[in-house]
């Protein structure tokens, strides 16, 4: 179950936001809930949720929604 | 003023904009802000970014104290402060009006609030730094420091690190915090360009300026390896980098596997480090070279420093010139600066047959989260009030996580979060929140909060 739902609720966790707030414009450190922290938290989810180990230069590109859906989406993972 | 003196003395010294590429030299920085020469306090709300460190080196070397607190802290943190100690000058980029003051211009870019109606009292000479501990709760406290404790720390430390005349060093530690401050002021000794910088290890800018500055070294607290490891900044080489260094906490086992690893491979070193707002800094270091033989040591103590390990209590007892001259709680605290000729650090330790010391426990109820500390009396008198009063126990797990632990099955949960995350700034990953029927009591009628810890850390309450 590779949906955007599933996504959407590895940053809830994250971020500890209501799931409805997550959208593709959100940036890294752009709202409060996305900072360094929850960044590091994020990653893990991401990596226990995917069954991934991403690669620093896709870590790096990873500051927005947007730009982990493509990151993911390297990783044999299209979101849609 | 001796610790700007060295400074100033360090004709080779640059600061740069990491942003734009700016850079300013330390004769352009001299008196280059248009100040009152006054005995009297200004407050520096500061973001490692240039300006922030031409403010702080211009007040450094005038008459006043410089309160140095992060520009991030809360507005009613801040008010509250003010309202107490009534600083001449504010330097403050986040507020565009501060009731009270009137915005001047210092220099053509740096803009100071300065108070309209003058409070001027007795400042003890010897007070030239005030630093926050820890607390975001209660009363804020402040260190007091003077110039001597400042110089004496950053000696001790160049003692040690391996710091050359052309080293490149970014500000990614906030320098209002007292290791910030010591990399901060150790390196205009000696190196040759500090570059300011708010850019994290999760950015691609901060890549792009350690490969483009080149920067020798890096320092951060157990958290900031985290991030590193999280990156696998570990598995690869940037030639440049020589050493790093750590405060701020012990680094778990595994990372410093890790860590050594890498460091054998490139041929880096590793200082870990102890200490506290109250020792100015550095207590005590680690040499490379033992990283993996004492991992969880650490170290022996900083030149012209030595340890007492108390019999009974097994308290870690500091001597140094580097130890603070006592609290600040209210502004008449600032007319005294009484150095104790020891320090109760509040961690128990031992020591192990070739002088190295091991922390062994905390007489002190705190929580090191994140690289603060956090002391959990007050944690829990937090709750408390905002609870009516209900009964909550606060732990620390393994400096890892905070317990908190609740009896009445109606609160919310929710709430409990949400309060620690405004007042305290934790991540809810840090925090893991508990219902108990009954509190554990000792004989004395006293929370056993020993017992408490032992279960929770042996049981899958904590994964």
């Amino acid at each position: 179950m590779n949906t955007i739902a599933q996504l959407h609720h590895v940053f809830a966790r994250a971020f500890e936001i209501p799931v409805e707030s997550v959208n593709d414009q959100l940036e890294y450190q752009a709202i409060v809930e996305w900072d360094s922290m929850s960044h590091l938290v994020l990653i893990e989810e991401l990596e226990s949720t995917y069954k991934i180990s991403i690669e620093m230069e896709d870590i790096l590109e990873m500051s927005s929604v947007e730009k982990i859906k493509i990151v993911l989406k390297k990783y044999g993972f299209e979101i849609n | 003023m001796e610790l700007y003196h060295l400074i100033s003395e360090n004709k080779n010294l640059i600061f740069t904009d990491a942003t734009t590429g700016f850079s300013k030299t330390i004769k352009e920085m001299h008196q280059s802000l248009e100040i009152e020469n006054l005995r009297s306090v200004v407050f520096i709300y500061n973001d490692n970014q240039l300006p922030a460190v031409e403010t702080f080196l211009n007040f450094y070397q005038s008459r006043f104290t410089i309160a140095l607190l992060g520009l991030g802290v809360n507005v009613e943190f801040k008010e509250n402060l003010e309202k107490n100690y009534t600083p001449y000058y504010i330097y403050d980029p986040s507020r565009s009006e501060i009731e009270g003051y009137k915005v001047v211009d210092a220099s053509r870019t740096i803009q100071l609030f300065k108070r309209i109606e003058n409070a001027i009292y007795p400042i003890h000479p010897k007070v030239k730094l005030l630093l926050s501990t820890s607390g975001t709760t209660g009363s804020p406290k402040f260190v007091r420091l003077s110039d001597e404790n400042l110089v004496e720390n950053a000696q001790s430390i160049l003692d040690y690190l391996p710091v050359k005349s052309d080293d490149v060093v970014p500000l990614n530690v906030p320098i209002n915090s007292v290791y910030g401050l010591s990399i901060f002021n150790t390196n205009c000794i000696k190196a040759h360009q500090i570059v300011c910088t708010d850019k994290d290890v999760f950015k691609k800018e901060f890549w792009h300026d350690l490969k483009n500055f080149g920067y020798s070294t890096l320092g951060g607290v157990p958290y900031f390896y985290e991030m590193l490891q999280s990156i696998g900044f570990f598995k690869k080489d940037y030639p440049a980098l020589r050493y790093f260094t750590h405060g701020g906490g012990i680094i778990n086992h595994k990372l410093i596997e890790v860590i050594s690893e890498y460091t054998e491979k490139y041929g880096k070193k590793f200082f870990a480090q102890y200490g506290q707002t109250e020792a100015s800094g550095r207590m005590a270091f680690l040499p490379p070279e033992d990283l993996l033989r004492k991992r969880a040591s650490i170290g022996r103590p900083i030149q012209n420093g030595r340890f007492e390990i108390e019999e009974n209590t097994s308290e870690l007892i500091y001597y140094g010139p580097n130890i603070f001259g006592g609290y600040a709680e209210r502004r008449a605290d600032l007319q005294f600066y009484h150095q104790e000729e020891k320090l109760h650090t509040g961690d128990q330790a031992r020591k192990d047959d070739e002088g190295y010391y091991y922390i062994t426990g905390r007489l002190k109820r705190i929580v090191k989260l994140f690289g603060s500390r956090i002391n959990l009396d007050e944690i829990e008198l937090l709750l408390k009030d905002t609870f009516g009063g209900k009964t909550f126990i606060c732990l620390d797990l393994n400096d890892k996580h905070l317990a908190v632990l609740y009896t009445d099955a109606n609160l919310n949960r929710e709430i409990m979060v949400q309060t620690l995350k405004t007042k305290l700034h934790l991540h809810a990953s840090s925090v893991k929140i508990i219902h108990i029927t009954d509190v554990p009591l000792t004989v004395n009628g006293k929370v056993n909060y020993p017992l408490i810890k032992e279960s929770l850390e042996s049981e899958i309450l904590v994964q």
